[in-house]
């Protein structure tokens, strides 16, 4: 994820971009390249799109380090924020980066529901539950 | 006591019936308590309902008596016979306000004493899915036969002047011999199941019958040994309970039961319980879920709350609340009201054996909920029901012997397979004799070209042979493993350990947990609008927002999915949801651009796969 969004903000011209923003008056947006303009956008919608998984990505890494419930939590809502973030790639421009992440992130909402991580990470829960007393289930 | 099989004489029923009675608990806000069914019997017209004909009434109210019943009059094919209770006056009819003001003015008949609360809602405890099921079962209503609104208001009256005239609470019994086993059958009769009415339930029906069996063993004296207790239409194992179980709550030799507040049902812990009404799918909707189940759960290994299990068919269940709180009065031995004087059943009187009618109105429900039930012998299409020709299989008690009679039963056994061991023994040295005999024919007629055809069927012979020897020296084995573990268990039983109480069980019924019961008025407000909200929005989309319909209605779900997840504390499953959602639309996805690309590369990981195994084959 990191690697594209790297490579979408290089292969735009910055150089480019300085001069017309630093052009004084009016810019007149047709005489812009067309192809710059729709490079700026993706690569920015992207950031947009992409800065709040990847910072919950981070989080939930912490907390898998610490095997805490959050870390799964964090993955699972990452996931999701990701397919959608795709999803609406897909319906906008359908580039060709929207599939690998798209694979990769079936992979990773498969994996996370898979028995033996749910087990792994709600272990100390399941436990603390059996453990309680009968009467606490009203039996 | 009378018969090995069979009834008990009179005085000893009632004797034992008195001894165990049961202590019952009601909940708060129950208006109809079990009662003696010959006055309710005396207040009510028997009616009949032939085929295609208006029912009619045979014996109109005052004059109706049980010996009457018992002779069911006008009895021809395909009728229909059921009592029905009488319409309350107008001054008798009671609504709201007027419940209100009789409790002040202590009008005729000034009951119930005391109103039922829900406290909160049962579909705050639900889905969307139920919700809107619920509604749309509450609409059928209308289309079904059901139980008019008065009728409560009617049974309400009736029992009401039976409580003024003194408050008696009494249950019918019957004792009876079965499999070794002595069972006392308590069955208590109800003027009325205003579960839907008053209790938010299922359905309503005039007169209801419940029932609770103790099961005694007997070696010298008798002893209690199970006890079931009936709650809807359940039946077998997951019914009973063992005595020396300690969630059996006993007072002496009482046990105690809770009966939830308007279905009568029967529990055996106080609290409430979620009673699911199932419809089965249509066979095709059932086997394509059944085939994703086992795809997702199975193939995919993903996780389950509970461990995955094939049903054997798939339903679709609406869930209500049985309230059985034991707040309120408790009848029973020592407690807030005492048990009146049986009325026997031994011997079976003619109103039990002769009437096979319906105790209250028969409203032609498709799905029988609001026809009243029939009585205590029969079930409502007039056969004979399981709980009064085989009460002990209907507790599922068919299996278990009489700790009485175990180690005699454990002997028996012995004895049997010492038996059987002595045949199979027998045999088996016969077959092996011949086996090895055949063993030498072969071996002689081998190679012999003359004689190939008949060491063709000399070895066909022996396969079938040592087969056969096999499978004996293996029952053999069994029988040796099981004789001893029987002397194991006879041992054990000798020494007074007993097998876990509730190994029987396999679905008990237990009541929700505080925590779920707790919840916050705005969810439980939420619970009640939310089918109208989401119904509403979905119109206003449909209207205003044609252009992004798709995206529109997205949004909403997913809104209203994670309010909804929100206030049931199941955050956590909406998550899993919602993914796996998105992944099936991004495997569609993936699927619509690459499926050339996949195919090939599905076919290549194939082969690529089989070279691996061929290549390891080699290898090795």
């Amino acid at each position: 994820m990191v690697g594209i969004g790297a490579w979408l903000f290089s292969r735009i011209d910055w150089d480019r971009v300085k001069v017309l923003a630093n052009e004084p008056g009016q810019i007149q947006v047709q005489t812009i390249d067309g192809a710059l303009l729709k490079q700026l956008e993706q690569a920015i919608l992207y950031f947009i799109y992409f800065l709040p998984p990847a910072i919950l990505l981070l989080l939930a890494g912490l907390g898998f380090v610490l095997l805490r419930r959050r870390g799964w939590m964090l993955a699972s809502v990452a996931q999701a924020l990701i397919m959608l973030a795709c999803l609406f790639f897909y319906g906008d421009s359908r580039p060709w980066f929207a599939y690998p992440l798209i694979a990769c992130s079936i992979f990773m909402i498969l994996l996370l529901n898979s028995r033996s991580v749910r087990a792994a990470v709600h272990r100390r829960r399941t436990a603390l539950a059996d453990a309680r007393p009968e009467v606490a289930h009203g039996e | 006591m009378a018969n090995e099989e069979g009834f008990v004489d009179a005085r000893e029923a009632e004797a034992l019936l008195r001894r165990f009675e049961p202590v019952i608990r009601f909940t708060k806000g129950e208006w109809f308590y079990p009662m003696d069914c010959e006055p309710y019997v005396d207040a009510c017209s028997l009616w009949v309902k032939r085929p295609d004909e208006d029912a009619v009434c045979v014996v109109p109210p005052g004059e109706l008596t049980l010996d009457r019943l018992a002779q069911q009059p006008e009895d021809t094919t395909g009728a229909v016979h059921y009592l029905k209770i009488r319409n309350p006056t107008n001054d008798e009819k009671r609504g709201l306000w007027a419940r209100w003001r009789a409790r002040r003015s202590h009008t005729n008949p000034d009951w119930p004493k005391e109103t039922f609360r829900a406290g909160r809602g049962r579909l705050a405890r639900v889905g969307y899915i139920s919700r809107l099921a619920d509604a749309l079962f509450s609409l059928a209503l209308l289309a079904r036969g059901r139980v008019p609104g008065g009728d409560v208001e009617g049974g309400r009256v009736l029992y009401g002047r039976f409580m003024e005239k003194g408050q008696r609470f009494t249950y019918h019994g019957n004792v009876v011999r079965q499999d070794g086993w002595i069972v006392l059958r308590y069955w208590l009769f109800y003027a009325f199941n205003d579960w839907r009415s008053n209790v938010f339930g299922a359905n309503d029906h005039e007169a209801d019958w419940e029932k609770l069996f103790v099961f005694l063993s007997e070696s010298g004296e008798v002893r209690p040994e199970w006890v079931a207790y009936a709650a809807h239409e359940e039946t077998g194992d997951d019914l009973r309970r063992r005595w020396d179980d300690p969630e059996l709550e006993k007072i002496g030799e009482h046990p105690v039961a809770y009966v939830c507040a308007g279905s009568h049902a029967t529990r055996y812990f106080r609290g409430e319980y979620l009673t699911e009404l199932a419809f089965p799918l249509p066979r095709a909707v059932s086997a394509v879920r059944r085939i994703l189940r086992r795809f997702w759960y199975v193939t995919l290994r993903q996780y389950a709350d509970e461990d995955y299990r094939e049903k054997p068919y798939e339903q679709f269940t609406i869930p209500f609340v049985d309230y059985g709180r034991g707040d309120g009065l408790s009848v029973g031995p020592g407690q807030d009201m005492e048990w009146d004087p049986p009325r026997l059943m031994n011997p079976v009187p003619s109103w039990v054996s002769g009437y096979r009618g319906l105790w209250g109105l028969y409203t032609q429900d498709p799905f029988q909920g609001e026809d009243a039930p029939a009585g205590p012998m029969y079930d409502r299409d007039k056969t004979i029901s399981r709980e009064w020709f085989d009460p002990v299989g209907w507790a599922g008690l068919d299996k278990v012997t009489t700790r009485a009679e175990a180690l005699e039963v454990i002997a028996g056994r012995r004895a049997e397979i010492e038996g059987r061991r002595a045949l199979v023994r027998s045999e088996l040295q016969d077959k092996s004799n011949r086996l090895r005999a055949l063993g030498m024919d072969a071996e002689a007629t081998r190679d012999q070209s003359h004689l190939s055809k008949l060491h063709e069927s000399q070895t066909r012979h022996i396969e079938e042979l040592s087969n056969e020897v096999e499978t004996l020296r293996e029952q053999l084995s069994d029988d040796e493993v099981l004789a001893e573990t029987l002397q194991d268990h006879a041992e054990r039983l000798r020494n007074g350990e007993r097998p876990p109480a509730r190994a029987h069980i396999v679905h008990a019924a237990r009541p929700v947990s505080e925590e779920e019961t707790r919840a916050g008025r705005v969810a439980q407000l939420w619970a009640s609008i939310s089918v109208a909200v989401v119904l509403v929005a979905l119109i206003v989309i449909f209207a205003l927002e044609r252009q992004h319909l798709l995206s529109a209605l997205v949004f909403a779900i997913a809104l209203f999915a994670f309010i909804e997840a929100g206030f049931r504390r199941r955050l956590t499953r909406f998550i899993v949801s919602a993914n796996i959602g998105l992944a099936i639309v991004g495997a569609l996805v993936l699927l619509q651009h690459y499926f050339w690309q996949i195919i090939v590369l599905a076919v290549l990981s194939v082969g690529l796969y089989i070279l691996w195994e061929n290549l390891r084959e080699l290898g090795r």
